[in-house]
């Protein structure tokens, strides 16, 4: 572990700026927040969007690496950070700035939690669309930075349908806003695409609003068993061609299933989980289109469960195997079943097993890749297995490796090539962060 | 702007062919307005063919400094196409293919010429369509829809513009081609796509894009709530998004624009109703047939004196017809008239209604409102004769106020036509300096000679500081453009 070393007279400035309660040098707690394995020299909690752009004012102009963190959920995605200075917590900044409850509208401060934004929504029979890994923890400006969604983005979108302000600071310190708190406009540029996944690197998102959804009276999830994954993705096609309209359309694979539910009897095979919200009649209507293939139905607290223990895929996934991959891949929808055909080939060729779940409507998915118990745990294995699905992912496509053993880090890239022009998105760092203090050498650039 | 035109059209036409310019004084004139009231001459109109082309022309302006506006088909409303006064016009009515309909992934990918309708005509018998529905789909393009993030009655449900674009191809200033996004739903790095989408033309030249194709629903229901006064139905539009029912479209007609597009194109709205509501619901057969018995509720419990439901699809193509018509409808009883494009809170509405009412009074104008109510996005129509300097001057001043009451209760200054040329410095009034400064800033990581679609979304400097508030004239202070 390395620990940056910055001068105290900067840490007076910091206190300065945020008071000195908010200003942290305990070396423990700090070594608590080390980024894979690189610990920050400081840690500030700020109050304001106003004591944000001043620390990063002072930043700037010293050329200090600033990391933002909201829950440290996610905060170990992404290459490893030569050095940080500041890690800027999130967590005062949690005022409600709008709720309209008859507009379905809600504008809430970046650190508040995913958690705490649905309960106090729930209360009036709102509902909030993002359902990301880990909510208790999951802050608004970590969600929103990161990009992240769950199931429920087959249904309701994802954030950059939802999401419809945002209020920010720029790596060099300047307060800036997009978009408002109605459900449409188009005065000005929209701020919130460009914030949305943008990991951090582009400002510090200090509050944000989104459109809410009236909460389903009820739900009820169906589960159909195929052998393989090709019969499974056929019967999502089905679907996608059908009348239906469900708000979550999940494949889950055979291991995914045994990682999700350990103990549980093993599936057979590969389950479409499809959830649908309606009344009897509309839900009776699922029974039918849906036909024999369904093998059970969940509804209630077990219902609640599945989707939940569903969104932590990727948490549960890396505690059960620390020697790990965790791949995320976006995709166009017809190219998921070659896809997970050359997930099996790299899988097997490497000695590696593989467990998969995704948003097979949207297709997103989500694959756990470890070493088989009888195979040997090699560096080569794990960059072999990488670079052999980068190469045989379609264009259009897009793989992130949001987690590997450590030792693998330096040697595999998160982040590898993009649909998206790379200098345009470079003009855009250089625009917002010119002297790249936010999260530097973390994402892109 | 020193610029040699007789030069720059002769490099066009080696460009894009000697057929592909225009430069006559009678045909540039066709180029100097949109839909909306201002107008300004360029020097040049180009037709380019492919998208080498239009780098080849980026290349040329950049070396030029000429000021470049990528036109569809012009029917914009916030002057989002104007082009500056002796610049150069790209139009994209050549560039009109329709490239791939790629029926697994639901994409299509389209050049900017494309109309917006043509799309849906053109995969309607795969059961797929193209969502975003502007009023004017018969005649803008997609790139127009692009450039200005587009809405129609339908983004209620699903979205504006940019929820339905997931790629798009750029000529950059420099004339360099880049691609941002592609066919999937969305992907790791940063969302330039989304960025591009309602930049108004003053980022890059958008050459081809990618965008999501919906199935039809399996059951769409049609319903007309009749009341007595613009109170009654607005209260009922917060009342059907209180009971958390989400129609596809939710439009509102007042009395005086229901009667005039009744006797324009018959579409079967009763003359002597306050206000009507349509509503349209789809889906799933079974979750329509119930939210269609919740509206119906709802609309007799808010006071509709009836509540209809269009029987079959001629019935619910004649509703639409007076709302998709209504624009034309106008032609027949005023020499022009000015649309505004503020949103309020939806909750806002009743009390917007009743603002717009005074101000109408207070000016002594005629104001129609025919309007996106599910969305909280107006569209009064102010009345008026160009000849009539006067009232023009009325006009404007009861817009102003209009906006600036949307402003007041947390809205916003346009919800789907753009900021444009019309409404650049009520910006000030939506955005702090800085807000706008990092803007600014992101235009110039791109555009940073400002020659593409220059005098658009942001107020000039002067404005930024000169303008205080809502008595200053947002129109008037564009003259001498």
């Amino acid at each position: 572990m390395s620990t940056a070393t910055i001068p105290t007279r900067f840490a007076a400035d910091f206190r300065a700026i945020c008071g000195a309660e908010h200003v942290s040098e305990d070396p423990a707690q700090l070594q608590a927040w080390n980024i894979l394995g690189v610990a920050p020299a400081l840690a500030v909690t700020p109050a304001s969007a106003d004591e944000i752009a001043g620390i990063l004012r002072f930043a700037n102009e010293h050329g200090l690496s600033v990391v933002p963190a909201g829950g440290f959920t996610q905060q170990q995605v992404g290459n490893p950070p030569p050095q940080i200075d500041v890690v800027l917590f999130t967590a005062r900044l949690t005022a409600v700035e709008h709720y309209d409850v008859g507009d379905l509208t809600v504008g809430i401060g970046a650190g508040c939690t995913v958690a705490q934004l649905s309960a106090m929504v729930a209360k009036d029979g709102l509902f909030f669309a993002g359902d990301p890994a880990q909510p208790e923890r999951s802050t608004i400006g970590g969600l929103l930075a990161t990009g992240l969604y769950g199931p429920l983005r087959h249904g309701y979108g994802g954030l950059r349908d939802y999401c419809i302000g945002v209020r920010f600071v720029t790596g060099d310190g300047r307060k800036a806003k997009g978009g408002g708190r109605v459900v449409k406009n188009v005065a000005g540029y929209d701020m919130m695409k460009l914030l949305i996944g943008s990991q951090g690197t582009l400002g510090i998102i200090t509050s944000a609003s989104f459109k809410l959804f009236p909460a389903p009276r009820q739900t009820r999830t169906f589960v159909a068993v195929f052998p393989s994954a090709a019969e499974a993705l056929q019967f999502r096609s089905q679907v996608l061609r059908s009348p239906l309209d469900p708000i979550c359309l999940e494949l889950v694979s055979p291991q995914a299933h045994e990682l999700l539910a350990p103990g549980s009897p093993a599936a057979a095979g590969w389950s479409i989980c499809l959830r649908a919200a309606g009344s009897e009649t509309v839900l009776a209507r699922y029974r039918t289109e849906l036909g024999t293939a369904v093998v059970r139905e969940m509804e209630g607290a077990n219902e609640q469960g599945f989707w939940r223990t569903l969104s932590d895929f990727s948490p549960l996934a890396a505690e059960r195997h620390p020697r790990s991959l965790l791949i995320s891949m976006t995709l166009p929808v017809r190219d998921v079943q070659s896809v997970l055909n050359e997930v099996s080939t790299v899988a097997e060729s490497n000695h590696f097993l593989f467990a998969a779940i995704g948003r097979v409507g949207i297709a997103h998915l989500l694959v756990s890749l470890w070493p088989a118990p009888d195979a040997e745990d090699s560096l080569v294995s794990f960059v072999d297995t990488v670079s052999g699905l980068r190469n045989r992912v379609p264009r259009d496509a897009s793989l992130a490796v949001l987690h590997c053993p450590s030792e693998t880090r330096h040697h595999i890239s998160a982040w590898g090539p993009m649909p998206t022009d790379l200098e345009s998105m470079r003009a855009v760092k250089m625009a917002l962060d010119p002297k790249d203090i936010l999260n530097r050498g973390r994402f892109l650039f | 702007m020193p610029v040699n035109l007789p030069g720059l059209v002769e490099h066009l036409r080696e460009i894009a062919g000697r057929d592909a310019v225009l430069d006559r004084p009678e045909d540039l004139m066709l180029y100097e307005y949109d839909a909306g009231i201002r107008k300004s001459t360029p020097g040049a109109v180009v037709f380019p063919q492919n998208t080498e082309q239009v780098s080849q022309i980026m290349r040329l302006a950049t070396a030029l400094n000429v000021a470049v506006v990528a036109r569809g088909a012009g029917t914009g409303l916030s002057g989002g196409s104007i082009p500056q006064a002796g610049g150069l016009v790209i139009a994209f009515s050549r560039m009109n293919r329709i490239l791939e309909v790629d029926v697994e992934n639901q994409r299509a990918t389209v050049r900017p010429g494309v109309v917006n309708l043509q799309l849906s005509e053109h995969v309607s018998h795969l059961g797929l369509y193209f969502a975003p529905d502007p009023s004017s789909q018969k005649a803008c393009t997609i790139g127009g829809n692009v450039a200005e993030n587009s809405g129609g009655p339908h983004t209620l449900m699903h979205g504006v513009t940019v929820n339905h674009v997931t790629g798009v191809e750029v000529v950059m200033p420099s004339g360099e081609i880049v691609h941002f996004g592609g066919k999937a739903a969305e992907s790791y790095g940063y969302d330039l796509t989304g960025f591009m989408v309602g930049s108004e033309g003053t980022v890059g030249i958008v050459t081809a894009i990618t965008v999501k194709l919906l199935r039809k629903p399996e059951k769409i229901a049609t319903l007309l709530g009749v009341f007595e006064s613009v109170d009654d139905a607005a209260l009922t539009v917060s009342a059907i998004t209180a009971a958390g029912i989400t129609p596809a479209a939710l439009e509102m007609l007042d009395g005086w624009t229901l009667r005039t597009v009744e006797a324009f194109c018959h579409a079967g709205y009763p003359l002597d109703a306050g206000a009507v509501l349509l509503i349209e619901l789809e889906g799933l057969r079974e979750a329509v047939e119930e939210q269609a018995i919740a509206v119906r509720e709802v609309c007799l419990s808010q006071k509709a004196r009836e509540v209809r439901r269009a029987k079959d699809d001629d019935e619910r193509a004649l509703l639409w017809k007076g709302r998709k018509m209504a624009f034309a409808a106008l032609g027949r009883v005023t020499p022009s008239y000015y649309t505004q494009d503020g949103v309020v809170p939806r909750s806002q509405i009743p009390a917007v209604m009743r603002h717009i009412g005074n101000v109408a009074k207070k000016y002594d104008l005629t104001i129609g409102n025919i309007f996106h109510a599910g969305d909280g996005n107006l569209h009064p129509l102010i009345l008026f004769d160009m000849r009539n300097a006067e009232q023009f001057e009325r006009v404007l001043s009861a817009s102003s106020e209009i906006l600036e009451f949307c402003i007041q209760c947390g809205g916003s200054i346009t919800g789907e036509h753009g900021v444009g040329l019309e409404k650049r410095d009520l910006m000030s009034r939506l955005f702090t300096e800085e807000d706008l400064d990092v803007m600014i800033s992101l235009r110039n990581a791109f555009n940073g000679r400002d020659i593409l679609n220059p005098q658009k979304i942001f107020p000039t400097p002067r404005m930024c500081r000169e303008i205080t508030g809502p008595s200053q004239n947002p129109v008037l202070m564009q003259e001498g453009l």
